[in-house]
Protein backbone atom coordinates (compact mmCIF):
# COMPACT_ATOMS: atom_id res chain seq x y z
CA UNK A 1 0.00 0.00 0.00
CA UNK A 2 2.98 2.16 1.18
CA UNK A 3 4.65 1.22 -2.36
CA UNK A 4 1.55 2.04 -4.69
CA UNK A 5 1.39 5.48 -2.65
CA UNK A 6 5.20 6.11 -3.07
CA UNK A 7 4.58 4.60 -6.70
CA UNK A 8 1.55 7.59 -7.28
CA UNK A 9 3.59 10.12 -5.99
CA UNK A 10 6.56 9.52 -7.64
CA UNK A 11 4.89 9.03 -10.82
CA UNK A 12 2.25 12.64 -11.26
CA UNK A 13 5.39 14.21 -9.93
CA UNK A 14 7.39 12.74 -12.39
CA UNK A 15 4.44 13.86 -15.15
CA UNK A 16 4.21 17.19 -14.03
CA UNK A 17 8.00 17.68 -14.25
CA UNK A 18 8.15 17.01 -17.36
CA UNK A 19 4.92 18.08 -18.91
CA UNK A 20 5.69 18.84 -21.79
CA UNK A 21 6.84 15.07 -22.93
CA UNK A 22 4.11 14.18 -21.20
CA UNK A 23 2.00 15.59 -23.03
CA UNK A 24 3.40 14.04 -26.32
CA UNK A 25 2.38 10.81 -25.56
CA UNK A 26 -0.56 11.37 -23.57
CA UNK A 27 -1.70 13.01 -27.50
CA UNK A 28 -0.16 10.58 -28.85
CA UNK A 29 -2.25 7.87 -27.19
CA UNK A 30 -5.12 10.32 -27.49
CA UNK A 31 -4.85 10.65 -31.10
CA UNK A 32 -4.15 6.74 -31.61
CA UNK A 33 -7.44 5.76 -29.60
CA UNK A 34 -9.26 8.91 -30.94
CA UNK A 35 -8.67 7.08 -34.52
CA UNK A 36 -9.87 3.39 -33.56
CA UNK A 37 -12.44 4.34 -31.82
CA UNK A 38 -13.71 7.16 -34.36
CA UNK A 39 -14.02 4.59 -37.03
CA UNK A 40 -15.86 2.20 -34.79
CA UNK A 41 -18.33 4.55 -34.20
CA UNK A 42 -18.81 5.45 -37.55
CA UNK A 43 -18.91 2.17 -38.51
CA UNK A 44 -21.01 1.32 -35.67
CA UNK A 45 -23.68 4.12 -36.53
CA UNK A 46 -23.57 2.69 -40.16
CA UNK A 47 -24.40 -0.91 -39.58
CA UNK A 48 -27.49 0.69 -37.25
CA UNK A 49 -28.57 2.73 -40.27
CA UNK A 50 -27.94 -0.08 -42.85
CA UNK A 51 -30.28 -2.54 -40.40
CA UNK A 52 -32.80 0.71 -40.69
CA UNK A 53 -32.68 1.14 -44.23
CA UNK A 54 -33.38 -3.03 -44.77
CA UNK A 55 -36.05 -2.97 -42.87
CA UNK A 56 -37.37 -0.11 -44.77
CA UNK A 57 -36.30 -1.20 -48.05
CA UNK A 58 -38.36 -0.78 -51.28
CA UNK A 59 -38.56 -2.91 -54.15
CA UNK A 60 -40.09 -0.88 -57.40
CA UNK A 61 -41.89 -2.69 -60.07
CA UNK A 62 -42.16 -0.23 -63.09
CA UNK A 63 -44.88 -1.00 -65.71
CA UNK A 64 -44.46 -0.28 -69.36
CA UNK A 65 -47.69 2.24 -70.26
CA UNK A 66 -49.19 -0.03 -72.86
CA UNK A 67 -49.39 -2.95 -69.89
CA UNK A 68 -52.59 -4.94 -70.05
CA UNK A 69 -54.85 -5.86 -67.60
CA UNK A 70 -54.49 -9.29 -67.70
CA UNK A 71 -50.24 -8.55 -67.54
CA UNK A 72 -51.00 -6.29 -64.96
CA UNK A 73 -52.98 -8.52 -62.56
CA UNK A 74 -50.06 -11.62 -63.31
CA UNK A 75 -47.41 -8.94 -61.91
CA UNK A 76 -49.54 -8.66 -58.78
CA UNK A 77 -50.08 -12.38 -58.69
CA UNK A 78 -46.08 -13.17 -58.54
CA UNK A 79 -45.78 -10.71 -55.42
CA UNK A 80 -48.77 -12.07 -53.64
CA UNK A 81 -47.28 -15.46 -54.32
CA UNK A 82 -44.03 -14.40 -52.13
CA UNK A 83 -45.59 -13.15 -49.16
CA UNK A 84 -42.30 -14.69 -47.14
CA UNK A 85 -40.57 -11.55 -48.77
CA UNK A 86 -43.26 -9.12 -49.57
CA UNK A 87 -44.45 -6.95 -46.47
CA UNK A 88 -46.87 -4.99 -48.26
CA UNK A 89 -47.70 -3.97 -51.87
CA UNK A 90 -49.33 -0.78 -53.40
CA UNK A 91 -50.11 0.34 -56.86
CA UNK A 92 -49.56 3.55 -58.51
CA UNK A 93 -50.99 4.76 -61.60
CA UNK A 94 -49.13 6.96 -63.95
CA UNK A 95 -51.72 9.86 -62.51
CA UNK A 96 -50.68 8.48 -59.37
CA UNK A 97 -47.03 8.92 -59.63
CA UNK A 98 -47.44 12.57 -61.55
CA UNK A 99 -49.24 13.25 -57.94
CA UNK A 100 -46.78 12.11 -56.11
CA UNK A 101 -44.17 13.72 -57.66
CA UNK A 102 -45.66 17.32 -57.43
CA UNK A 103 -46.33 17.11 -53.62
CA UNK A 104 -43.07 15.44 -53.33
CA UNK A 105 -41.00 18.24 -55.39
CA UNK A 106 -43.87 21.18 -55.41
CA UNK A 107 -41.03 23.47 -57.04
CA UNK A 108 -41.06 21.54 -59.81
CA UNK A 109 -44.48 20.87 -60.46
CA UNK A 110 -44.69 23.82 -62.39
CA UNK A 111 -42.67 21.70 -64.95
CA UNK A 112 -44.11 18.57 -64.67
CA UNK A 113 -47.80 20.85 -65.88
CA UNK A 114 -45.80 21.78 -68.94
CA UNK A 115 -45.71 18.73 -70.24
CA UNK A 116 -47.67 17.43 -73.17
CA UNK A 117 -48.07 13.83 -71.77
CA UNK A 118 -47.18 12.56 -68.33
CA UNK A 119 -44.16 10.66 -68.42
CA UNK A 120 -43.93 8.82 -65.29
CA UNK A 121 -44.63 5.21 -65.58
CA UNK A 122 -46.98 3.42 -63.24
CA UNK A 123 -45.63 1.23 -60.62
CA UNK A 124 -45.75 -1.50 -58.09
CA UNK A 125 -44.43 -0.02 -55.09
CA UNK A 126 -43.08 -3.17 -52.68
CA UNK A 127 -42.00 -2.71 -48.92
CA UNK A 128 -40.19 -5.90 -48.11
CA UNK A 129 -39.94 -7.49 -45.07
CA UNK A 130 -36.77 -6.74 -43.14
CA UNK A 131 -35.29 -10.01 -42.40
CA UNK A 132 -35.68 -11.00 -46.11
CA UNK A 133 -35.02 -8.12 -47.85
CA UNK A 134 -31.02 -8.39 -47.83
CA UNK A 135 -31.72 -11.66 -48.53
CA UNK A 136 -31.27 -14.36 -51.99
CA UNK A 137 -35.16 -14.57 -51.74
CA UNK A 138 -35.49 -10.88 -52.84
CA UNK A 139 -32.89 -11.20 -55.70
CA UNK A 140 -34.90 -14.24 -57.22
CA UNK A 141 -38.41 -12.21 -56.47
CA UNK A 142 -36.79 -9.09 -58.67
CA UNK A 143 -34.81 -11.68 -61.50
CA UNK A 144 -38.35 -13.15 -61.64
CA UNK A 145 -40.34 -9.57 -62.26
CA UNK A 146 -37.63 -8.41 -65.01
CA UNK A 147 -38.67 -11.63 -66.84
CA UNK A 148 -41.98 -10.91 -66.54
CA UNK A 149 -44.17 -9.24 -69.43
CA UNK A 150 -45.35 -5.33 -68.86
CA UNK A 151 -42.16 -4.74 -66.49
CA UNK A 152 -39.45 -2.09 -67.66
CA UNK A 153 -37.68 -1.42 -64.85
CA UNK A 154 -36.95 -3.38 -61.21
CA UNK A 155 -35.50 -1.71 -58.91
CA UNK A 156 -34.56 -2.25 -55.68
CA UNK A 157 -32.32 -0.51 -52.75
CA UNK A 158 -30.02 -4.26 -52.30
CA UNK A 159 -27.48 -2.69 -54.13
CA UNK A 160 -26.89 0.93 -51.78
CA UNK A 161 -27.51 -1.13 -48.83
CA UNK A 162 -24.90 -4.12 -49.90
CA UNK A 163 -22.51 -0.69 -50.96
CA UNK A 164 -22.97 0.72 -47.22
CA UNK A 165 -22.41 -2.38 -45.79
CA UNK A 166 -18.99 -2.61 -47.45
CA UNK A 167 -18.56 1.14 -46.29
CA UNK A 168 -18.99 -0.08 -42.76
CA UNK A 169 -16.99 -2.81 -43.36
CA UNK A 170 -14.24 -0.26 -44.45
CA UNK A 171 -14.73 1.37 -41.40
CA UNK A 172 -13.60 -1.52 -39.19
CA UNK A 173 -11.22 -2.32 -40.65
CA UNK A 174 -9.69 0.58 -40.87
CA UNK A 175 -10.10 1.34 -37.27
CA UNK A 176 -8.46 -1.88 -36.42
CA UNK A 177 -5.53 -1.72 -39.21
CA UNK A 178 -5.00 2.04 -38.74
CA UNK A 179 -5.62 2.16 -34.42
CA UNK A 180 -3.42 -0.70 -34.58
CA UNK A 181 -0.27 1.55 -36.30
CA UNK A 182 -1.32 4.41 -34.24
CA UNK A 183 -1.11 2.36 -30.91
CA UNK A 184 2.59 0.93 -32.09
CA UNK A 185 3.46 4.29 -32.46
CA UNK A 186 2.05 5.34 -29.14
CA UNK A 187 3.80 2.79 -27.22
CA UNK A 188 7.03 3.85 -28.53
CA UNK A 189 6.37 7.58 -27.67
CA UNK A 190 5.56 6.17 -24.27
CA UNK A 191 8.47 4.04 -23.91
CA UNK A 192 11.06 7.19 -25.26
CA UNK A 193 9.25 9.61 -22.98
CA UNK A 194 9.21 7.48 -19.96
CA UNK A 195 12.97 6.62 -20.84
CA UNK A 196 13.41 10.02 -20.81
CA UNK A 197 12.74 10.72 -17.27
CA UNK A 198 14.11 7.95 -16.29
CA UNK A 199 17.67 9.29 -17.99
CA UNK A 200 16.65 12.88 -16.29
CA UNK A 201 16.77 10.50 -12.50
CA UNK A 202 19.69 7.95 -12.76
CA UNK A 203 21.32 9.44 -10.34
CA UNK A 204 18.27 8.59 -8.08
CA UNK A 205 17.77 5.46 -9.65
CA UNK A 206 21.43 4.51 -8.87
CA UNK A 207 21.03 5.86 -5.17
CA UNK A 208 18.17 3.76 -4.62
CA UNK A 209 19.72 0.65 -5.78
CA UNK A 210 22.77 1.07 -3.36
CA UNK A 211 20.43 1.27 -0.96
CA UNK A 212 18.88 -1.43 -1.50
CA UNK A 213 15.61 -0.23 -2.32
CA UNK A 214 13.05 -2.91 -3.80
CA UNK A 215 12.57 -3.20 -7.57
CA UNK A 216 8.67 -2.20 -7.02
CA UNK A 217 10.16 1.22 -5.28
CA UNK A 218 12.78 1.50 -8.29
CA UNK A 219 10.40 0.09 -11.45
CA UNK A 220 7.12 0.74 -10.11
CA UNK A 221 7.03 4.69 -10.79
CA UNK A 222 7.71 5.16 -14.21
CA UNK A 223 5.50 2.33 -15.07
CA UNK A 224 2.93 3.48 -13.61
CA UNK A 225 4.01 7.20 -15.10
CA UNK A 226 3.21 5.49 -18.11
CA UNK A 227 -0.04 4.29 -17.25
CA UNK A 228 -1.35 7.47 -16.49
CA UNK A 229 -0.43 8.89 -19.82
CA UNK A 230 -2.35 6.28 -21.20
CA UNK A 231 -5.58 6.37 -18.95
CA UNK A 232 -5.62 10.23 -19.54
CA UNK A 233 -4.62 9.85 -23.21
CA UNK A 234 -7.77 7.88 -23.66
CA UNK A 235 -10.05 9.85 -21.38
CA UNK A 236 -9.05 13.04 -24.11
CA UNK A 237 -9.85 10.43 -26.78
CA UNK A 238 -13.11 9.71 -25.47
CA UNK A 239 -13.79 13.04 -24.67
CA UNK A 240 -12.97 14.49 -28.44
CA UNK A 241 -15.48 11.62 -29.26
CA UNK A 242 -18.00 12.36 -27.62
CA UNK A 243 -18.13 16.10 -28.91
CA UNK A 244 -18.13 14.77 -32.11
CA UNK A 245 -21.10 12.38 -31.49
CA UNK A 246 -22.96 15.92 -30.19
CA UNK A 247 -21.80 17.62 -32.84
CA UNK A 248 -22.68 15.70 -35.26
CA UNK A 249 -26.29 15.42 -33.70
CA UNK A 250 -27.32 18.90 -33.58
CA UNK A 251 -25.98 19.89 -36.71
CA UNK A 252 -25.54 16.80 -38.50
CA UNK A 253 -29.59 16.58 -39.27
CA UNK A 254 -29.26 20.08 -41.59
CA UNK A 255 -26.82 18.54 -43.79
CA UNK A 256 -28.41 14.88 -44.53
CA UNK A 257 -31.96 16.42 -44.12
CA UNK A 258 -34.26 13.67 -44.64
CA UNK A 259 -31.74 10.99 -46.03
CA UNK A 260 -30.89 9.47 -41.86
CA UNK A 261 -31.62 10.62 -38.96
CA UNK A 262 -28.42 11.70 -37.50
CA UNK A 263 -30.13 13.47 -34.47
CA UNK A 264 -30.09 9.54 -33.00
CA UNK A 265 -26.54 9.05 -33.92
CA UNK A 266 -24.98 6.38 -30.86
CA UNK A 267 -21.80 6.58 -29.33
CA UNK A 268 -19.79 3.27 -28.12
CA UNK A 269 -21.01 1.06 -25.53
CA UNK A 270 -19.66 1.96 -22.13
CA UNK A 271 -18.39 -1.63 -21.98
CA UNK A 272 -16.34 -0.50 -25.05
CA UNK A 273 -15.60 2.95 -24.01
CA UNK A 274 -13.98 1.32 -20.66
CA UNK A 275 -12.57 -1.30 -22.35
CA UNK A 276 -10.63 1.48 -24.50
CA UNK A 277 -9.71 3.51 -21.46
CA UNK A 278 -8.08 0.06 -20.26
CA UNK A 279 -6.57 -0.18 -23.43
CA UNK A 280 -5.18 3.58 -23.35
CA UNK A 281 -3.78 2.32 -20.04
CA UNK A 282 -2.32 -0.55 -21.24
CA UNK A 283 -0.69 0.99 -23.82
CA UNK A 284 1.21 3.11 -21.18
CA UNK A 285 1.77 0.81 -19.31
CA UNK A 286 3.44 -1.25 -21.82
CA UNK A 287 5.44 1.73 -22.82
CA UNK A 288 6.00 2.29 -18.95
CA UNK A 289 7.75 -1.28 -18.49
CA UNK A 290 9.52 -1.33 -21.69
CA UNK A 291 11.18 2.07 -20.87
CA UNK A 292 11.74 0.92 -16.91
CA UNK A 293 13.12 -1.98 -17.73
CA UNK A 294 16.04 -0.17 -18.41
CA UNK A 295 16.37 0.77 -14.27
CA UNK A 296 18.17 -2.30 -13.27
CA UNK B 1 33.94 -8.14 9.20
CA UNK B 2 35.51 -8.30 6.04
CA UNK B 3 37.14 -10.97 4.65
CA UNK B 4 38.49 -11.23 1.31
CA UNK B 5 40.54 -14.34 -0.15
CA UNK B 6 42.36 -14.44 -3.02
CA UNK B 7 40.21 -11.73 -4.78
CA UNK B 8 41.31 -10.77 -7.75
CA UNK B 9 39.30 -8.08 -10.16
CA UNK B 10 39.91 -7.90 -13.84
CA UNK B 11 38.62 -5.82 -16.96
CA UNK B 12 38.66 -6.24 -20.44
CA UNK B 13 40.76 -9.78 -20.06
CA UNK B 14 43.83 -7.84 -19.44
CA UNK B 15 43.56 -5.20 -17.13
CA UNK B 16 43.94 -6.14 -13.46
CA UNK B 17 42.01 -4.02 -10.84
CA UNK B 18 42.87 -6.20 -8.06
CA UNK B 19 44.97 -9.10 -7.81
CA UNK B 20 44.71 -11.63 -5.47
CA UNK B 21 44.01 -9.85 -2.72
CA UNK B 22 43.78 -11.29 0.88
CA UNK B 23 42.64 -9.04 3.58
CA UNK B 24 40.60 -8.77 6.72
CA UNK B 25 39.22 -6.08 8.37
CA UNK B 26 37.69 -7.22 12.26
CA UNK B 27 34.49 -5.37 13.29
CA UNK B 28 34.49 -2.09 14.85
CA UNK B 29 37.60 -1.12 12.88
CA UNK B 30 38.84 1.90 11.01
CA UNK B 31 40.58 1.17 7.78
CA UNK B 32 42.24 4.02 5.46
CA UNK B 33 43.00 2.49 2.06
CA UNK B 34 45.40 3.95 -0.30
CA UNK B 35 47.34 4.21 -2.55
CA UNK B 36 48.22 6.05 -6.06
CA UNK B 37 45.55 6.54 -8.45
CA UNK B 38 44.04 3.13 -10.61
CA UNK B 39 45.50 1.31 -7.49
CA UNK B 40 42.12 -0.48 -7.32
CA UNK B 41 40.58 1.94 -4.36
CA UNK B 42 37.72 2.00 -5.86
CA UNK B 43 37.07 -1.26 -7.56
CA UNK B 44 37.71 -3.08 -3.72
CA UNK B 45 34.55 -0.23 -2.63
CA UNK B 46 32.62 -1.65 -5.64
CA UNK B 47 32.93 -4.97 -4.47
CA UNK B 48 31.81 -4.26 -0.61
CA UNK B 49 29.20 -2.71 -2.17
CA UNK B 50 28.33 -5.34 -4.28
CA UNK B 51 28.11 -3.57 -7.56
CA UNK B 52 30.70 -5.84 -8.68
CA UNK B 53 31.53 -9.31 -7.60
CA UNK B 54 35.05 -10.81 -8.16
CA UNK B 55 36.45 -13.09 -11.14
CA UNK B 56 37.89 -15.07 -8.59
CA UNK B 57 39.02 -15.48 -5.30
CA UNK B 58 35.99 -15.21 -2.07
CA UNK B 59 34.94 -11.62 -0.54
CA UNK B 60 32.75 -12.04 2.69
CA UNK B 61 31.27 -9.63 4.97
CA UNK B 62 29.47 -10.73 8.46
CA UNK B 63 30.07 -14.02 7.49
CA UNK B 64 27.76 -13.78 3.64
CA UNK B 65 30.10 -14.66 0.67
CA UNK B 66 29.09 -11.60 -1.58
CA UNK B 67 29.53 -13.68 -5.10
CA UNK B 68 26.31 -15.81 -4.00
CA UNK B 69 23.35 -13.58 -2.49
CA UNK B 70 20.27 -13.67 -4.65
CA UNK B 71 18.70 -10.09 -5.68
CA UNK B 72 16.81 -10.06 -2.46
CA UNK B 73 19.46 -10.88 -0.29
CA UNK B 74 21.73 -8.18 -1.90
CA UNK B 75 18.97 -5.77 -1.60
CA UNK B 76 18.83 -6.92 2.35
CA UNK B 77 22.13 -6.88 2.31
CA UNK B 78 23.16 -3.25 0.98
CA UNK B 79 20.32 -1.80 3.74
CA UNK B 80 23.08 -2.20 6.36
CA UNK B 81 26.36 -0.53 4.40
CA UNK B 82 26.33 2.93 4.44
CA UNK B 83 28.11 4.82 1.46
CA UNK B 84 29.90 8.21 0.91
CA UNK B 85 31.20 9.32 -2.32
CA UNK B 86 33.29 12.24 -3.40
CA UNK B 87 31.06 13.91 -5.47
CA UNK B 88 28.21 13.21 -2.19
CA UNK B 89 25.51 12.18 -5.12
CA UNK B 90 22.77 14.04 -3.19
CA UNK B 91 19.60 14.82 -5.59
CA UNK B 92 19.26 18.44 -7.00
CA UNK B 93 15.94 18.95 -6.74
CA UNK B 94 15.31 17.66 -3.25
CA UNK B 95 16.03 19.68 0.10
CA UNK B 96 18.59 18.46 2.31
CA UNK B 97 15.58 17.06 4.12
CA UNK B 98 14.06 15.06 1.46
CA UNK B 99 17.47 13.81 0.50
CA UNK B 100 18.22 12.12 4.06
CA UNK B 101 14.19 11.02 4.12
CA UNK B 102 14.97 9.55 0.45
CA UNK B 103 16.05 6.59 1.87
CA UNK B 104 13.93 4.85 4.08
CA UNK B 105 11.22 6.49 1.99
CA UNK B 106 12.05 4.12 -1.31
CA UNK B 107 12.92 1.41 1.35
CA UNK B 108 9.21 1.94 2.52
CA UNK B 109 9.79 2.98 6.09
CA UNK B 110 6.84 4.57 7.99
CA UNK B 111 6.82 8.03 8.13
CA UNK B 112 6.93 9.64 12.55
CA UNK B 113 10.36 6.65 12.30
CA UNK B 114 11.71 7.79 9.54
CA UNK B 115 10.91 11.67 10.40
CA UNK B 116 12.46 11.12 13.70
CA UNK B 117 15.34 9.15 12.56
CA UNK B 118 15.50 11.61 9.93
CA UNK B 119 16.15 14.61 12.34
CA UNK B 120 18.22 12.76 14.21
CA UNK B 121 20.93 12.03 11.61
CA UNK B 122 21.03 15.69 10.87
CA UNK B 123 21.22 17.24 14.08
CA UNK B 124 24.02 14.59 14.54
CA UNK B 125 25.97 16.15 11.43
CA UNK B 126 24.90 19.54 12.57
CA UNK B 127 22.65 20.99 9.99
CA UNK B 128 19.30 20.80 11.36
CA UNK B 129 18.83 23.85 10.55
CA UNK B 130 19.41 23.83 6.89
CA UNK B 131 17.21 20.76 6.07
CA UNK B 132 14.79 22.93 3.84
CA UNK B 133 18.07 24.19 1.70
CA UNK B 134 18.64 22.72 -1.44
CA UNK B 135 22.42 20.64 -1.55
CA UNK B 136 23.67 23.01 -4.32
CA UNK B 137 23.29 25.93 -1.98
CA UNK B 138 25.49 24.27 0.24
CA UNK B 139 28.89 24.30 0.50
CA UNK B 140 31.09 21.17 -0.35
CA UNK B 141 31.82 20.35 3.28
CA UNK B 142 28.13 21.26 4.03
CA UNK B 143 27.00 19.00 1.52
CA UNK B 144 29.04 16.13 2.34
CA UNK B 145 28.31 16.31 5.87
CA UNK B 146 24.65 15.59 4.39
CA UNK B 147 25.77 12.66 2.08
CA UNK B 148 26.80 11.38 5.53
CA UNK B 149 23.66 12.20 7.14
CA UNK B 150 21.96 9.92 4.60
CA UNK B 151 24.49 6.89 4.85
CA UNK B 152 23.81 6.83 8.42
CA UNK B 153 20.10 6.79 8.76
CA UNK B 154 19.50 3.42 8.67
CA UNK B 155 22.52 2.44 11.30
CA UNK B 156 24.47 0.65 9.07
CA UNK B 157 26.64 -1.88 10.31
CA UNK B 158 29.40 -1.12 7.52
CA UNK B 159 29.96 2.47 5.83
CA UNK B 160 31.82 2.51 2.65
CA UNK B 161 33.24 6.00 1.91
CA UNK B 162 35.40 6.62 -1.67
CA UNK B 163 37.17 9.58 -1.22
CA UNK B 164 35.01 11.69 0.93
CA UNK B 165 37.18 14.70 1.22
CA UNK B 166 38.87 14.92 -2.62
CA UNK B 167 36.68 17.91 -3.13
CA UNK B 168 37.69 19.18 0.39
CA UNK B 169 39.66 21.99 1.69
CA UNK B 170 42.03 20.33 4.82
CA UNK B 171 40.42 21.69 7.55
CA UNK B 172 36.81 20.76 6.39
CA UNK B 173 38.27 17.18 5.89
CA UNK B 174 39.25 16.46 9.18
CA UNK B 175 36.29 17.73 10.24
CA UNK B 176 34.68 15.58 7.74
CA UNK B 177 37.28 12.65 9.03
CA UNK B 178 36.35 13.24 12.39
CA UNK B 179 32.38 12.54 12.09
CA UNK B 180 33.89 9.09 10.68
CA UNK B 181 35.45 8.56 13.77
CA UNK B 182 32.26 9.02 15.34
CA UNK B 183 30.44 7.31 13.56
CA UNK B 184 33.48 4.26 14.34
CA UNK B 185 33.29 4.92 17.84
CA UNK B 186 29.26 3.97 18.32
CA UNK B 187 31.39 0.75 16.99
CA UNK B 188 30.39 0.70 12.95
CA UNK B 189 32.95 -0.66 10.99
CA UNK B 190 34.34 2.26 8.55
CA UNK B 191 36.35 1.81 5.18
CA UNK B 192 37.84 5.35 3.48
CA UNK B 193 39.34 5.38 0.33
CA UNK B 194 41.67 8.31 0.15
CA UNK B 195 45.20 9.43 -1.33
CA UNK B 196 45.15 12.49 1.14
CA UNK B 197 48.70 11.07 3.42
CA UNK B 198 48.38 14.11 5.54
CA UNK B 199 44.75 13.41 6.58
CA UNK B 200 45.36 9.02 7.39
CA UNK B 201 49.19 10.70 9.83
CA UNK B 202 46.23 13.26 11.39
CA UNK B 203 44.20 10.19 12.32
CA UNK B 204 46.36 7.64 12.33
CA UNK B 205 44.51 4.37 11.69
CA UNK B 206 44.96 0.71 10.41
CA UNK B 207 46.41 1.94 6.84
CA UNK B 208 46.26 -0.34 3.80
CA UNK B 209 48.20 0.07 1.05
CA UNK B 210 47.43 -0.80 -2.28
CA UNK B 211 49.28 -0.46 -5.52
CA UNK B 212 48.47 -2.45 -8.82
CA UNK B 213 45.83 -3.80 -7.33
CA UNK B 214 48.13 -5.87 -4.46
CA UNK B 215 48.64 -4.83 -0.89
CA UNK B 216 51.98 -3.62 -0.36
CA UNK B 217 51.39 -2.18 3.55
CA UNK B 218 49.29 -3.05 5.82
CA UNK B 219 49.48 -1.88 9.23
N1 LIG C 1 34.52 0.01 -15.27
C1 LIG C 1 35.84 -0.19 -15.58
N2 LIG C 1 36.15 -0.66 -16.81
C2 LIG C 1 37.46 -0.86 -17.14
N3 LIG C 1 38.48 -0.65 -16.32
C3 LIG C 1 38.21 -0.15 -15.09
C4 LIG C 1 36.88 0.08 -14.66
N4 LIG C 1 36.91 0.56 -13.40
C5 LIG C 1 38.21 0.59 -13.06
N5 LIG C 1 38.99 0.16 -14.06
C6 LIG C 1 40.47 0.02 -14.02
O1 LIG C 1 40.81 -0.66 -12.84
C7 LIG C 1 41.94 -0.10 -12.25
C8 LIG C 1 41.66 0.31 -10.81
O2 LIG C 1 40.73 1.38 -10.82
P1 LIG C 1 40.15 2.04 -9.51
O3 LIG C 1 39.11 3.01 -9.91
O4 LIG C 1 39.77 0.99 -8.57
O5 LIG C 1 41.42 2.83 -8.96
P2 LIG C 1 41.51 3.83 -7.73
O6 LIG C 1 42.52 3.26 -6.83
O7 LIG C 1 40.16 4.08 -7.19
O8 LIG C 1 42.07 5.13 -8.43
P3 LIG C 1 41.77 6.66 -8.07
O9 LIG C 1 42.62 6.98 -6.90
O10 LIG C 1 42.18 7.39 -9.29
O11 LIG C 1 40.30 6.79 -7.78
C9 LIG C 1 42.37 1.07 -13.13
O12 LIG C 1 43.42 0.63 -13.95
C10 LIG C 1 41.13 1.37 -13.92
O13 LIG C 1 41.50 1.84 -15.21
MG1 LIG D 1 38.87 5.77 -7.05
Amino acid sequence: MRALRYCFDEATASLWRGRGASLLSILTIAIALFVLSGFLVVAANLERQIAQWSDAAELSVYLADDISQDQRLAVDRILAGHDSVVAAREYLSKADALRRFKRDFPDLAGTADGLSSNPFPASFEVRLRGAQSGGDAADRLAAELRQTLGVVDVRYDRQWIQRLSGVAVFCRVTAYVLGGILVGAAVLTVTSVVRLALYGRQDEIKIMELVGAPIGYIRGPFVLEGTLQGGIGAGLALAALWGGVLLVRTRGPQLLEGLADLSTTTFLPPSLAALLVAGGMLVGCVGGFIAARTAR
Amino acid sequence: MIEAHGVSKLYNRSVYALRDLTLTVEKGDFVFLTGPSGAGKSTLLRLLLREEVPNKGTLKVAGRDLARLTTRQVQAYRRGVGFVFQDFKLIPRMTVLENVAFVPRVLGAGSPQMQRRTFQVLKWVGLQHRMHAFPLELSGGEQQRIAIARALINDPVLVLADEPTGNLDPDLSLEIMNLFREINARGTTVVVATHDRELIRQVGRHTITLAHGRIVENE
